[in-house]
């Protein structure tokens, strides 16, 4: 019982904090994304109100949650009347024969039952996590905060520094929150957060492609994601990365909605780049990884404006506000929480021990060969695929449809545009951070370098099929099939 | 009409070729996968949980303890174990407490230095020491 209401309240909780964000009211097409985004949503969510509960010294959880939920519903209901923001939603445009769709829908649900059998097998063999972070850093955290009482931050301390108790606290939070209301700790929490963000993660990234780019798209999108076997391991594995991967995808894909439904001059659109805000701070909040990866998106879009300014310099000012304000509002709160968490609780993180000698470690040109193959090596094996890696299919496909992308706009559009250049700024960002590493740096590439690329994994497929993917719009093509106007 | 059957096919050929090569790796998550047959649960809850119970009564609810115990990778994980097992206490890697745990799976008659004194032996390996110069 107490199980089920968490569940309710986490995933309800999460569903009105995408519907918040959501440019209109809820269609069927809408329900989709919106499922997937809750299950993050709600999970962030829940994880905020457990630290921020024990930090004030609040015993009422469940009375905290019912709030929370409550002032969400009204919120939601409030705000969302009157909008009706109109998506013209594309057609897909694949000229491929009906045996080779059939076939494809085959395959995709051959690798979805795959996945489901081995990320199901694999928590039941390793409840516990599989690896040395899940009960060394992530689960143990959970315990910290679950067990501790009003004394919960004791456990984040430089006594252990190997626990990296300067991590934020998204899944161990979340994982805490659960096991409060059921009263007693089980394995099952946090194996089943691995598995809702695993399969979260393929969710959004299908049902957004299908809303942008038709269901082919989504298909072929998801079916490289599921059939990546790092992914799937590393998901059940009760690390951070793979939810992680889900809200850098999350605040990637609604910044290309959001290009979609401005291409549709509707009004409201700003919600869904505050929604954007939000998830980039929930992956601030799960990982180190993700405050660079919010700190990529302030920089691209801030490079993307002033690209846009450019071209339009009499509407500057206008432009950036409504460019910035809602991105870095649904920042915030995230924001705010973790500088709380990084200045009164967590002891200073290991990365940065001695600047002098990091900035002499910029200068070792041998470093940045060294980094540098590593990234060629992992750009091909990091998914542990069987013979043939994903990137260089995505690649190969690409060539095999001989097609270059009809048009000019995804490229162009702002969304789009500050998304591949924040993965870009990211993965920039991890290299100088691998030049700098205090530690031996062939030690942490070979532990680290393929769970990195795995976090931008789902992002990138999600990029790469909006752009190759042959569009028309509706309107459009309705228009072709209709018979020419009886002469006056 | 021919060009356009002709991308049709095109796109047909490169939508299965995408679809077959994807299908190999599933083949790869498949054979990773535990077998049906083999779905027991590994050694951390025996190793950590487990293994600490009897000593965990005996602790401190709260606060920090000493813990020494095997080299290597595999006393590294033996040491992590103890922590995930005791929390809330924090347990560090050092002899500097009142109260240190000795940790030795391989060695359960493992001599220790002058300083500490055994308080108790749970057995396989547990010890828990007494060290009165501590701080």
């Amino acid at each position: 019982m107490a199980l089920t209401l968490a569940v309710l309240l986490c995933f309800a909780s999460g569903y009105f904090i995408a519907v918040l964000g959501w440019p209109r009211r809820p269609c069927p097409s809408d329900f989709a994304v919106l499922d997937s985004l809750s299950a993050g949503c709600g999970l962030g969510l829940f994880s905020f109100v457990y630290v921020l509960s024990r930090a004030a010294g609040n015993n009422h959880l469940i009375a905290t949650d019912l709030a929370v939920f409550g002032v969400l519903l009204v919120a939601s209901l409030l705000i969302r009347s009157g909008r009706a923001a109109e998506l013209s939603e594309p057609i897909e445009n694949w000229q491929a024969s009906s045996a080779a769709r059939q076939i494809l829908v085959a395959v995709f649900i051959f690798a979805l039952a795959a996945a489901l059998y081995g990320a199901i097998t694999r928590v039941i063999v390793h409840p516990h996590g599989e690896g040395w972070d899940a009960f060394s850093i992530w689960n143990l955290h959970a315990r910290f905060l679950f067990r501790s009482g009003p004394a919960w931050s004791e456990g984040f301390s430089p006594l252990i520094p190997w626990s990296h108790p300067d991590y934020p606290l998204l899944t161990s939070g979340a994982i805490a929150h659960f096991w409060t209301y059921i009263g007693h700790e089980t394995q099952a929490v946090p194996a089943a957060i691995a598995i809702v963000f695993t399969f979260a993660t393929v969710g959004l990234l299908y049902s957004l492609l299908a809303m942008l780019r038709g269901r082919i798209s989504a298909m072929l999108a998801s079916l490289a994601l599921l059939t990546t076997p790092f992914f799937i391991e590393q998901g059940t594995s009760q690390y951070a990365d793979v939810p992680l991967s889900f809200f850098i995808l999350a605040a990637v894909s609604l910044l290309c909605l959001h290009d979609a439904f401005e291409e549709s001059e509707s009004a409201g659109t700003s919600r869904l780049l505050i929604l954007a805000g939000v998830n980039a701070g929930f992956a601030a909040w799960t990982k180190n990884e993700g405050l660079l990866f919010l700190a990529a998106l302030i920089a691209a879009r801030a490079l993307t404006f002033i690209r846009d300014a450019r071209r339009a310099p009499q509407r500057r000012l206008a432009s950036a506000a409504r460019t910035f304000l809602p991105l870095i509002l649904g920042m915030a709160p995230a924001l705010l929480v973790i500088a709380w968490f990084k200045h009164f609780i967590a002891p200073p993180g290991d990365l940065f021990p001695d600047r002098a000698l990091a900035i002499h470690k910029l200068f070792e040109p041998a470093r940045y060969g060294a980094v540098l193959r590593w990234y060629g090596k992992e750009f091909l094996r990091f998914g542990e695929w069987w013979l043939i890696p994903g990137t260089l299919l995505l690649i190969a496909f690409y060539f095999l449809l001989k097609r270059k992308p009809e048009s000019q706009t995804p490229r162009l559009a702002p969304g789009f545009a500050t998304s591949h250049l924040a993965l870009s700024f990211t993965l920039a960002g991890y290299f100088v951070i691998y030049l700098i590493t205090p530690r031996d740096i062939y030690w942490h590439l070979r532990n680290s370098l393929n769970r990195l690329f795995l976090q931008l994994w789902p992002s990138a497929i999600f990029l790469f099929f909006v752009l190759i993917t042959p569009t028309v719009k509706k309107s459009a093509q309705i228009s072709e099939h209709l018979p020419p106007a009886a002469p006056q | 009409m021919v060009t356009e059957q002709s991308e049709k096919n095109q796109t047909s050929v490169a939508i299965l070729i995408f679809a077959f090569c994807c299908l190999l790796s599933t083949v790869r998550i498949l054979g990773n996968a535990p077998r049906p047959g083999q779905l027991q649960a590994d050694s951390v809850a025996k190793r950590s949980d487990q293994r600490f119970a009897q000593l965990k009564v005996a602790l401190p609810p709260r606060g920090v303890i000493g813990y020494i115990g095997e080299p290597g990778v595999s006393g590294t994980a033996d040491y992590y174990l103890a922590q995930y097992a005791l929390a809330p206490l924090v347990v560090e890697n050092s002899e500097n407490h009142p109260l240190v745990i000795g940790d030795f799976p391989d060695r359960p008659n493992e001599p220790v230095t002058a300083n500490l004194k055994l308080i108790r032996n749970f057995g396989d390996g547990v010890l828990l020491f007494s060290h009165e110069e501590a701080k």
